[in-house]
This record gives structure tokens, C-alpha cells and sequence, in this order.
């Protein structure tokens, strides 16, 4: 079977890229693809797999693609909605973000979408993107979902998505011996990986650790990645007196990101709202068996209560995350050896490998097969004079059959 | 209890599987039980039909016979048990291995094409959704369940069952090497015929019928009647043939249980398989109770002449054969069955 393969990728710098980096081999050792590239020609395949994100830059040409020909769609994200404003506004097509709007939330999304075009109402897809996920732009034309979490799976259906959904967890790397990084340390070392903005809790993973730092003075915060526009982490940092025990990098590369992991005591990887999204980070975390502290909503809700601490969104949130760093930093080894032996058990990139190969196989050739059986079953029944067979076609589905 | 034991059935095939089920209904009415054996015919091609014939067992409605409940079904191959039944026991002697491990191999049927693809997958999800179903799920062997467990996530107990009611007796040796199987190309009875040839001192009978008869007589031709072909043989005959052989041979590629080594084992003789032979080895165990060599005609020429030379071991091997299969009986499964 051939499939044509559309994602982002390296030097592409997305979790996408990463996740499509480790993906592709183990794909390419069960069936034979073909791997997509912006502004060529789509290549001639019998299925499509589409990895669609929320970075309109990323993935625009991907929904363009899968608008020209329907396939299996990864929905990385659920919440869409900065990706079909930037493929829709950002091209000068503000009737086609109207659509879009009322194709999710009628008449009244509709109105929303003019207020926004009229700069009458703030960017929805900055100010509150959750409530307008604008998914149904990309499930319109899914022959099939693989989504990571049963949260998503849920969304799409409450969004009236009536195909085959595959949840696949997100694979993990095969990394047992991370040399930990020598240049960074503290006692113990908290991390924070990934994209610094309000989304990711930032505030409140600062707070916190200014107050676990009076109670373990010797502890120090690494955190690494972009930060956000419009959000100034040295003057928070400041503001808490954390200059002293705060690290900061930029973006790093992939093996250095490892290698500082590694030298983690602690785990934190926050956010709210969720659009739905897997980590990489965390699923990293995990990998390296590092205790690990998580929001507890979406996907990371779904994660075992033995191998991640938890904490609710809520007005507790903070000192419940002072509680679970407490908590983390004394009783690592136990999680971690829970976080290992769970990203074995679910998260195992062969076992991922094989699902999509199922998912593709269903898409390629699962309508065929269902016409040739229905046809032959309802043929048989019209032959005695039955022509109303939705009682067997409702069977045959059941049985999971077809 | 009223039983149903619910079996596909291939018009004019009958083999192990037919057996299994009869003497399952029988064993199952010497308990005080009522059973009944229901089946459905089942051909499984070209494309798409497989999905089809195994519909139609969804729609048989075993719930109740007359007005009165059926209070178990124990199925035991696929399709068959893709019946629904609220106290469904699966007793799974054979998947359908086509969407399995005989899957792009010679013995597959589907090809790589989207729609044959799909098909496949079809089974595997069919199989799926009909075996979580039941209420258990038991294994004939090891190897079975161990498919199970690998193709569909699906946990299964072992539970074997003794080889047909025969009149099982042990007579001294007469020198030749007994195959019992349906002639056909997955029992590899040419690596006997092969062996044969290698091996002079060899005498072979074969019995059974199937479609590589006319290929294995061809094999066999010019070896002066050391290999003789039975045919079919009625039950008197055949245990008299295991009675007085000095081996039994029985080497399937990755069978799923397999009666016969039972069957030699219950006349006292011991069984040389091949390593890659699947379930037989669970129970042929070499040098224990027969012999286990490589899949290649050499060494299965060398086995048995091994036999043909060490009368005395054979003979003790085949009664630690004897052993294993006694205590493999059907009031333990229908206990297990009913349980």
C-alpha cells in the first residue's frame, strides 16, 4: 500500500516535526510512503495521511492538500481556530472565515466572524480560542481520525464527526542512557520545557517555586524555551526576587533538550485551556522516568495517577503545585519508575507503527469493502422481497464487521 | 444444561476440527447435559465473501430453541464464533490464520491491494468485537493463545482436548513410520517422502486424503513400495496402523494443536515433528516423548531412522507419551467449559 505522507518536518521547529521525525522509519518498515512537499505535486498514492496542527505556516498547504483530496487526518490539536484564521484572513478570504464560524456555530458564529473582520471584536483566536475550536474545517474532509487522547476523540464526536476514529497514543523515543547535562544543577533541579506564555502557566509555576524555594533554598529552575510575545519573564522573575534561582535558554536543540531533561529533578509541564494537545515534553519526561507534574485536564487528565501528580486548574492552584513539588522532589524514584514502565507499556512506537498501518488500510479500502458486502447482503434480502434492511445494516455495524 | 456447540462446517471436508465438536456434543450428553451441534457451511472466498459467510452467524439466534432457553453456546472456530449469546464460551481451535500469520505468506489469501487490505482488517476487528463477547475465552494450545494475545489483545486459558474416541491399543513395532493427516501442502508429508528417499531402511505409511495426493505419490514413485498410501481408513484400521507403527510423524507449519501426537501418544508411540511445527511441541518433547528435528528432509530422515535403530527408546518415549495424553480429558473440559 502506498501512502502520501503530509507533515511538517526538520528543520521545521514543531512538535509535529519531532513527532513525524521519530514516526516516518517505523512507517516505512510496514508499508510504503511517500513523503508530501509544500508547492509539489500531490504524489500518486492510495490513501493520504495529514498531520494538521494549529501553526497556519506549518500546516496550511496540508489542509489545502486534504481539501483537494480527502484522507486520514491527525488531529494534533483539536482547537484549530489559529490555523483556519491564518489559512482564510491571512489569505484576504474573510467570507471564507465567515463559513467557517458558521459552520461550527451558526448564524450567531457568523455574526461573531463579522465582528472580528470589523475589528469591532477582539481576535478570537488569540483571546479565546477554545470556545471557537473551527475543527469541522478539516473533519469535513477526514476519511478517518487518529487522534492521541480520548479527549479528542470525544470533541470530534460531539462535533458530529461520524467516521472511524484511531486513538494512538503518541509514540515514544527509545532513549535509556541520556548522559545528563553537567553544566546545569540544583537541589533538586525543577524543568520546564516548551513555549513560556500565560497558556502554559507560567505565572504560576513561578509562584510556586518562589515559595518551595524559602523551604529548599538550594533549589533551582530551569526553564527552557521561547517565551511568548507580550510576555516579559525576566520582570516576573523580578518581581518574585527569583533572579538568583532561575535559568533561562532559548530554544535548544534536540539532543541538548535530552541531555537537560535528563539533568531534572522535577518535571513541570502545566496548561490551561487545552486545545487538545499531546506533549512531547511530557511524553519525554516520561521516557527518562522523571517525575512529572501535569495539569490535570485534557489529554494529561488521561495520564495514570501512579506515574504523574496532578494538579486541578482551579483557585488552589498554586499551592497545590507547591504541594506536588514537595511531594515530586521526595518521592522521584517511585514515579519515575511508574512513568517508565507506563510510556513501555502504552506508548511503544512499533505498537503505534501498526495502528496507523490499520487506520490506513480501513481508509483505502474500507468503503469498497462495505459496498461489496452491504450489496450482497441487501441483495439477498430484496431477493425475498425485504428492501428496507437498515435492521442488518445496523447489525453488520455493531459486529464491527464494516 | 441445554448446550449448543456452534462449529462452522466445510461441505465433504471433515478433519480434527469436525471431530472436536462431535465428541464435545458426546461428552457433553454423557454428563447428563442436552447438547446439540448447530452449524453453518462456511467458504471463505474469493475477496470479500469471508465477510459475509461470517455474518452470517451474527444473524443465527441461539437464544432459545422452541420456547425454551439454550443456556450455553460453546463455540470453537471462527466464524462460528461470531454468534451472539449472553453466556457465549469461545473454545477457539483456529482463527481465521489467512488474516494472521498465514497473512503474506504462501498459505495467505489476501493480497496488497487497498480493498484486500481491508478486508483483513475487517476480520481482525470482527474477531475483535466476537471473541470479547463471550463470557471466556479458552485456547485448544499455547500457540493459539499466544496468537490471541499478540494478533488481538485478546487473553485466552489453555485448554486442550483429547484426540476421537478410538479403540487406542499398543502392539509390538512392525518398523514403519506412520503419517496420519489431510494431504495437504501445510502438513508437509513430502518431508517424510523426502526422507524416505534419503534413508533406505525406511518404511512409511501414509493415510488420509487430499488434494496433494497425486504430488506425493509422484514424489514417492520408484522407492519400491517403501511408502504406501492408504487413503481414507475407517477408525478400526487406523487405530490397528498406529498400534503396530514404530513412530508416528506429524510436522504442520505452526499447527494450532494438532490430535495426532495425542493419538500416537494414547497407542504408546512416539511422535517426530519439526521445530517450527507450533503446537505439537507442546507435548513432543525431544528425546522425552519423540523426537524434534530441524524442518529439512535430512534430519527427518536421520529421526527416524534414530527410531528404526533404538527400538527400546521409542517404545519408552511413546509410554511417557502415554502419560501427557491420559490426563487430558473431556470431564475436564466440559467442566472448565460449563464452569
Amino acid at each position: 500500500m502506498k501512502v502520501a505522507y503530509y507533515s511538517p518536518l526538520p528543520p521545521s521547529r514543531s512538535g509535529i516535526a519531532d513527532y513525524s521525525t521519530l514516526l516516518l522509519p517505523a512507517l516505512r518498515e510496514r508499508v510504503d510512503v511517500i513523503v508530501a512537499e509544500p508547492g509539489r505535486r500531490a504524489p500518486s498514492a492510495d490513501v493520504a495521511l495529514y498531520h494538521i496542527g494549529n501553526d497556519p505556516d506549518a500546516h496550511g498547504w496540508i489542509v489545502d492538500a486534504l481539501r483537494r483530496r480527502p484522507g486520514v487526518v491527525v488531529l494534533h490539536e483539536y482547537v484549530l481556530h489559529h490555523l483556519v484564521a491564518g489559512i482564510t484572513i491571512g489569505r484576504g478570504h474573510g467570507r471564507a472565515y465567515l463559513d467557517a464560524m458558521e459552520r461550527d456555530l451558526g448564524v450567531a458564529g457568523r455574526l461573531l466572524g463579522l465582528g472580528v473582520l470589523d475589528n469591532l471584536l477582539p481576535l478570537l483566536w488569540e483571546t479565546q480560542p477554545e470556545r471557537f475550536p473551527l475543527s469541522g474545517v478539516v473533519l469535513d474532509h477526514a476519511r478517518g481520525l487518529v487522534v492521541h487522547s480520548h479527549y479528542v476523540a470525544a470533541k470530534a464526536r460531539e462535533a458530529g464527526y461520524g467516521g472511524r476514529i484511531t486513538r494512538i497514543p503518541h509514540p515514544a523515543w527509545q532513549m535509556d542512557d541520556v548522559a545528563p547535562a553537567a553544566d546545569v544543577g540544583g537541589d533538586p533541579l525543577i524543568g520546564c520545557f516548551g513555549f513560556l506564555n500565560m497558556n502554559k502557566r507560567i505565572p504560576e509555576v513561578l509562584e510556586a517555586f518562589a515559595a518551595f524555594r524559602r523551604d529548599r533554598p538550594g533549589a533551582r529552575l530551569l526553564l527552557v524555551g521561547a517565551a511568548g510575545e507580550r510576555f516579559d519573564v525576566g520582570r516576573r522573575l523580578e518581581r518574585l526576587g527569583l533572579t538568583e534561582g532561575v535559568d533561562r535558554l532559548d530554544y535548544v536543540p534536540e539532543e541538548r533538550m535530552w541531555a537537560l531533561m535528563a539533568a531534572c529533578d522535577v518535571l513541570v509541564n502545566l496548561r490551561h485551556p487545552t486545545m487538545g494537545e499531546t506533549s512531547g515534553s511530557v511524553i519525554r519526561a516520561l521516557t527518562l522516568g522523571k517525575p512529572l507534574i501535569v495539569s490535570d485536564l485534557g489529554w494529561f487528565a488521561e495520564l495514570p495517577d501512579d506515574a504523574v501528580l496532578k494538579v486541578p486548574v482551579d483557585e488552589h492552584e498554586v499551592p497545590t503545585l507547591l504541594a506536588a513539588l514537595h511531594v515530586a522532589a521526595r518521592h522521584g524514584p517511585v514515579l519515575g519508575r511508574a512513568a517508565r514502565d507506563y510510556v513501555r507499556r502504552e506508548h511503544a512506537l512499533p505498537t503505534a507503527a501498526d495502528a496507523y498501518v490499520a487506520a490506513l488500510e480501513q481508509a483505502a479500502g474500507g468503503d469498497a469493502v462495505a459496498d461489496l458486502v452491504l450489496h450482497r447482503i441487501a441483495g439477498a434480502a430484496a431477493e425475498v422481497g425485504m428492501a428496507d434492511v437498515t435492521q442488518l445494516a445496523r447489525a453488520i455495524r455493531e459486529s464491527g464487521l464494516l | 444444561m441445554r448446550v449448543v456447540v456452534a462449529a462452522p462446517q466445510v461441505p465433504f471436508v471433515r478433519g480434527g476440527a469436525e471431530l472436536m465438536a462431535e465428541e464435545l456434543v458426546a461428552a457433553l450428553v454423557r454428563r447428563g447435559h442436552e447438547a446439540e451441534l448447530v452449524t453453518v457451511p462456511f467458504k471463505w472466498y474469493p475477496g470479500t465473501r469471508v465477510l459475509d459467510q461470517a455474518f452470517l452467524w451474527r444473524l443465527v439466534d441461539l437464544t432459545e430453541s422452541d420456547g425454551t432457553p439454550i443456556d450455553r453456546v460453546i463455540a470453537t472456530k471462527f466464524p462460528a464464533y461470531c454468534v451472539r449469546h449472553p453466556n457465549k464460551v469461545a473454545w477457539v481451535l483456529h482463527q481465521f490464520r489467512q488474516a494472521y500469520d498465514y497473512d503474506r505468506t504462501e498459505l495467505g489469501q489476501f493480497s496488497e491491494s487497498p480493498e484486500d487490505r481491508a478486508t483483513r482488517r475487517a476480520v481482525e476487528r470482527l474477531d475483535g468485537v466476537a471473541l470479547r463477547e463471550a463470557r471466556r475465552v479458552f485456547a485448544t494450545s499455547r500457540n493459539v493463545a499466544d496468537r490471541l494475545q499478540r494478533f488481538n489483545g485478546i487473553e485466552a486459558s489453555v485448554l486442550p482436548h483429547p484426540p476421537q474416541s478410538l479403540d487406542y491399543r499398543t502392539a509390538e513395532p512392525e518398523g514403519y513410520i506412520l503419517s496420519v493427516n489431510r494431504l495437504d501442502r501445510a502438513k508437509r508429508i513430502d518431508l517424510l517422502v523426502e526422507a524416505a528417499k534419503r534413508e533406505p531402511t525406511l518404511r512409511v505409511v501414509v493415510t488420509g486424503e487430499g488434494p496433494d495426493r497425486e504430488r506425493l505419490e509422484g514424489l514417492a514413485h520408484g522407492l519400491d513400495g517403501r511408502i504406501e498410501f492408504t487413503g481414507r481408513v475407517d477408525d478400526a484400521r487406523l487405530a490397528d496402523l498406529y498400534a503396530r507403527s514404530l513412530g508416528v510423524f506429524y510436522a504442520p507449519v505452526d499447527e494450532d494443536f494438532g490430535m495426532v501426537p495425542y493419538e500416537a501418544f494414547l497407542s504408546g508411540k512416539p511422535v517426530v515433528t519439526t521445530s517450527d511445527a507450533g503446537g505439537p511441541l507442546e507435548v513432543v518433547h525431544d528425546r522425552e516423548t519423540g523426537i524434534v528435528a530441524a524442518p529439512d528432509a535430512a534430519e527427518v530422515a536421520r529421526a527416524c531412522a534414530y527410531l528404526v535403530q533404538h527400538p527400546d527408546e521409542a517404545r519408552t518415549w511413546g509410554a511417557a507419551g502415554k502419560a501427557v495424553a491420559e490426563r487430558v480429558t473431556w470431564d475436564a473440559c466440559v467442566d472448565a467449559l460449563l464452569a
